[in-house]
């Protein structure tokens, strides 16, 4: 009896079987033409032999004949064990030749009697079967060219070296006519495939079960339990088998993962090496290269539960003394470590965490540096102070870079603290200069600014130091991100001066990257050459870090100064900077640039694909995420679509674990904005006021454009004088010069709302125009009404604008040439009343022409005073 | 996937361009089934002798319904999200057919 791996897919076809089931079929094919086939099918315990029979089987149907056996598990099988249940479903000479004891060749008689029609005769679990019944099937297999059936026999590959079926298949293995199958684990693939549908990982999942089918379905079926009962079961069964010696063996192999090597073998257990060979006979270990290792890990994890804790201690205590000193080579640090903390030796923990984790992190596998460096920390609390603020350091690295900036604040903070125990002024400095980065990184600006002010404090009194470069160059980008341009000079000329004397180039290009792009934002775009020379230094330096920040950079004042062409330039050559260096974050800092610019532009479609990929990404990064929410929320809103709202509640969750005014303003303007459009009945006094007098505090640059759609929802501010830009002229009612310097800045959505607020019908009609060429539908419902008030009579009524010309999808342009030819005028005077060239005209002519399917202008009159596009003259 | 109702008012001027506009949908699709799926749609007699619809599709998002009438040449005057759908009875019309 066996147990049947399921490998069945969800939808019932056996995964990475084919090859074995073609093999089946045409065996089964040649059988029924005349020549036989054995097929011993082979694999490891679970590997799905049975379900590969019985799926063969299925597809045979009722078209053929079946006989099935299988061997007895027993320590002293029955006799013939599958022929007698072979005989019960058959009648005569089998019958009568097993019930006499005819012994194995009156029952290979009957079979072949049996077999004289095309038969497929299965014979399951081999490796169980009593010695007659072997010999049945080594005269099967040698007569079989001349028996028009197949004969399937499944056994499993882990046989001791005596084994009888071993001589068996070792006979039969140059016979004509003996075929010999074997059946590998499920890929990955195959096991993701399984799990679909279940809440586990697959590719976990693969791993503990090493692709064997009946532990992936039995996990699968326990609803993911770590080790199921069945399968505990099972292994320990098998280890039960073994002898004393062999089971210790096996229990130092389960707490040494992945695998124990030979010259481990010999020092950690010497007195019990030598049932190496039993244990890879019983198929409880597998050997390679020169190790011993679980087939399964799954299994290993089983054994290991079951070893006593003194045991355990003994075999970690031998393990750390012997991997201290290998044979060649240098010692496994990783291992150390981990045999180290499983004997619960303190010093060896201490000497050897550290030690693994600078390895991994010089790796690059930052997640096990943090790792490391937290199993030296659980062994540190009697360090010194000084000690444990240097692990704390370490992990603090080790976090940042697997991009877990939350968990990097809270070490920091703790090595601060016991650098400040240690009284240790200039460490505590420094590290809340990187402190102060990190806060800044996740917005929490205000404790950023705390920070970096107790850093400059220390310092100042103290002789210059390296220290205070760093904390000056932190100060000078909290001040940039303030808005405070004095500030961002005055501590990034002192970053510079300082990192020049300690000759610390990067830090000095870093402050001069912020000087110049504060003076990039203040003194306009001819400031940029200063930043394209530190782009010139950073390359030089071989910074790729610096060298994207100076790209962002360049961009984000090329946005400052509405040159977006000169932005959408520096982002494509920064983005693949960023994409030849892995600059994951800085990549997505230059998408939050893309994706303003394009919202900016009136460029929605894309703006709306960038925010997809930025919301899609998996790395965190806290300012990208909030732009991606807010533009696509504004996108849906100015189209009138649907599915503001989810994205305005993560943006809000962003915003608000962040202190930065300046994201709360952002998220404030989207809010009202966005429930302006949707006509809701929120309450945008209440949820702008905080964000609304920040931004008045901090004399934000967004001040006035908050308090324009307070404005819009009947919010009335006492704003400050000062006020500058369009929206202050919006807010002033000088709706013309606002749309003038919206049209100047390439902003045609902006320059709409401006216009929308004009009360004489040519503006509102512009308004209505850029309404319709951007797709903004709850806008151009809004001018129509406009209006409609005013009395103008052949607006289309809304609430949808584009309906009518959607007729035959005609622009608002050629819509508006449309009208003119209708009116008798031609193409020139079209031109000088549209203040257009008349190629421009003759191609707008052209192009209407075609989709109204006309061939003269007078045609195209018709069909549009037909379809509703032009009043009736 | 969301169920969305896209209203395209006077679409078409006949039949047989509302046909390959029909068309044209249904490749595009399955181009993409992973972002949208067309579930039904009702022509609208509209009063000035055009044909409009009214139709319901699934989509990931508001982009992926643009995205696809962009690519198969349909019009969109507006989407809106269903937020529940209750089903009185079978359409007639799908009944008989």
């Amino acid at each position: 009896m066996s147990t049947a791996a399921r490998t069945a897919s969800p939808a019932g076809h056996l995964l990475e079987r084919e090859d074995a089931l073609a093999a089946l079929h045409g065996a089964y094919a040649e059988a029924r033409a005349g020549t036989g086939r054995l097929i011993l099918l082979g694999g490891e315990a679970g590997i799905g032999k049975t379900a590969v029979v019985r799926t063969f089987n299925a597809a045979l149907e009722s078209r053929s004949r079946v006989l099935e056996g299988a061997c007895d598990p027993l320590f002293a099988p029955r006799p013939l064990a599958p022929f007698a249940d072979i005989a019960a479903q058959t009648n005569g000479s089998l019958r009568e030749a097993v019930e006499a004891a005819a012994g194995a060749h009156g029952v290979f008689e009957a079979i072949r009697d049996e077999l004289v029609s095309p038969t497929v005769l299965i014979l399951e679990d081999l490796h169980w079967a009593d010695e007659a019944t072997l010999d049945v099937l080594r005269m099967l297999g040698r007569r079989i060219g001349a028996i028009p059936s197949v004969v399937v026999g499944s056994y499993r590959e882990e046989l001791e070296k005596a084994h009888p079926l071993r001589v068996v298949l070792g006979e039969l293995a140059t016979v004509t006519g003996v075929e010999r199958i074997h059946l590998d684990p499920l890929t990955a693939g195959a096991v993701a495939v399984l799990a679909g549908g279940f809440d586990v990982d697959a590719s976990e999942l693969y791993r503990t079960t090493g692709g064997n089918p009946l532990y992936v379905r039995e996990i699968l079926d326990s609803g993911g339990a770590a080790i199921p009962e069945t399968i505990r079961a099972a292994v320990l069964t098998r280890i039960a088998t073994l002898g004393r010696e062999a089971q210790a063996l096996v229990e130092a192999v389960s707490l040494a993962p992945p695998q124990l090597e030979g010259w481990l073998l010999e020092r950690v257990c010497s007195e019990v090496v030598d049932r190496v060979d039993e244990c890879l006979d019983a198929g409880v270990l597998t050997s390679t290269g020169g190790s011993v290792s679980f087939r399964h890990e799954i299994a290993r994890m089983a054994v290991e539960e079951t070893v006593s804790p003194a045991r355990r201690l003994d075999v970690h205590r031998k393990m750390v003394d012997a991997l201290a000193a290998p044979p060649s080579g240098r010692p496994d640090l990783a291992r150390l470590a981990h045999h180290a903390e499983a004997a619960m030796d303190r010093e060896a923990v201490l000497r050897y965490a550290p030690a693994a984790a600078r390895e991994a992190s010089a790796a690059g596998a930052f997640r096990e540096a943090a790792a490391q460096y937290a199993r030296a920390l659980r062994f540190a609390a009697s360090e010194s102070p000084l000690e444990r603020a240097e692990l704390l350091e370490g992990q603090a690295d080790a976090y940042y870079l697997t991009d877990d900036q939350l968990a990097a604040i809270d070490s920091l903070q703790e090595a601060i603290a016991f650098r400040r125990q240690a009284c240790d002024e200039p460490g505590d400095a420094r590290l809340l200069g990187r402190l102060v980065r990190h806060l800044a990184c996740r917005g929490l600006l205000i404790e950023a600014e705390e920070a970096g002010a107790q850093a400059a404090a220390m310092l100042e009194s103290r002789p210059k130091s390296h220290e205070l470069a760093e904390v000056s160059n932190a100060m000078a980008l909290i001040c940039a991100y303030r808005d405070d341009a004095d500030g961002a000079f005055a501590w990034g000329a002192k970053a510079v001066e300082l990192a020049t004397l300690f000759d610390d180039p990067a830090t000095a290009i870093d402050a001069a990257i912020t000087v110049a792009t504060v003076k990039t934002f203040r003194d306009g775009l001819e400031a940029s050459s200063e930043l394209e020379h530190t782009l010139a230094l950073a390359r030089r330096h071989g910074r790729p870090d610096l060298v994207a920040r100076a790209l962002d950079d360049l961009a984000l004042g090329a946005m400052a100064n509405d040159a977006h062409e000169i932005a959408a330039r520096w982002l494509e050559v920064g983005l693949a900077h960023c994409d030849e260096h892995e600059l994951d974050l800085w990549r997505l800092a230059m998408l939050s640039l893309r994706v303003r610019s394009e919202l900016d532009q009136g460029l929605w479609t894309d703006a709306a694909a960038t925010a997809a990929t930025i919301i899609a990404e998996t790395r965190d990064s806290p300012e990208p995420g909030l732009q991606a929410r807010l533009v696509l929320a504004l996108v849906r809103a100015r189209r009138g679509d649907p599915d503001t709202g989810p994205l305005l509640v993560d943006a809000t969750a962003i915003a608000r674990a962040a202190t930065d005014p300046g994201w709360g303003a952002a998220l404030a303007c989207a809010v009202a904005e966005v429930a302006w459009l949707e006509r809701r009945a929120d309450d945008i006094r209440e949820a702008t006021d905080a964000a609304f007098s920040e931004a008045v505090d901090t004399s934000s640059w967004r001040t006035a454009e908050l308090g324009y759609w307070r404005r819009r929802h009947g919010v009335v501010d006492a704003l400050p004088a000062d006020l500058q830009g369009p929206w202050a002229l919006q807010l002033s009612g000088d709706w013309r010069s606002a749309a003038a310097t919206w049209q100047a800045k390439g902003r045609p959505y902006e320059t709409a709302i401006a216009l929308s607020e004009a009360d004489e019908e040519p503006a509102l009609r512009q308004a209505l125009d850029l309404a319709r060429e951007l797709g903004a539908r709850p806008l151009a419902a809004i001018v129509s009404r406009r209006l409609r008030e005013l009395g103008v009579r052949d607006v289309p009524r809304g609430p949808r604008p584009s309906t009518r010309e959607n007729a035959a999808q005609l622009t608002a342009r050629e819509l508006e040439v449309l009208a003119l030819v209708a009116d008798g005028l031609r193409n020139a005077d079209i031109a000088k009343r549209l203040f257009l060239s008349r190629k421009t005209v003759d191609h707008h002519v052209s192009s209407m022409l075609r989709k109204l399917d006309a061939k003269t202008r007078g045609e195209a009159v018709a069909s549009a005073r037909r379809l509703g596009m032009l009043e009736d003259p | 996937m969301e169920t969305y109702v896209i209203m395209r008012r006077n679409g078409w001027r006949n039949p047989e361009s509302f046909d390959v506009a029909a068309f044209a949908s249904m490749s595009e699709v399955e181009r993409t089934p992973d972002e949208i799926a067309w579930i039904r749609s009702y022509l609208l007699a509209e009063p000035d002798g055009t044909l409009g619809t009214v139709c319901i599709y699934e989509a990931s998002s508001p982009e992926a319904v643009r995205s696809h009438a962009l690519r198969a040449g349909l019009p969109i005057d507006e989407i809106v999200k269903v937020a529940d759908t209750i089903v009185v009875r079978p359409d007639s019309a799908a009944e008989a057919a």
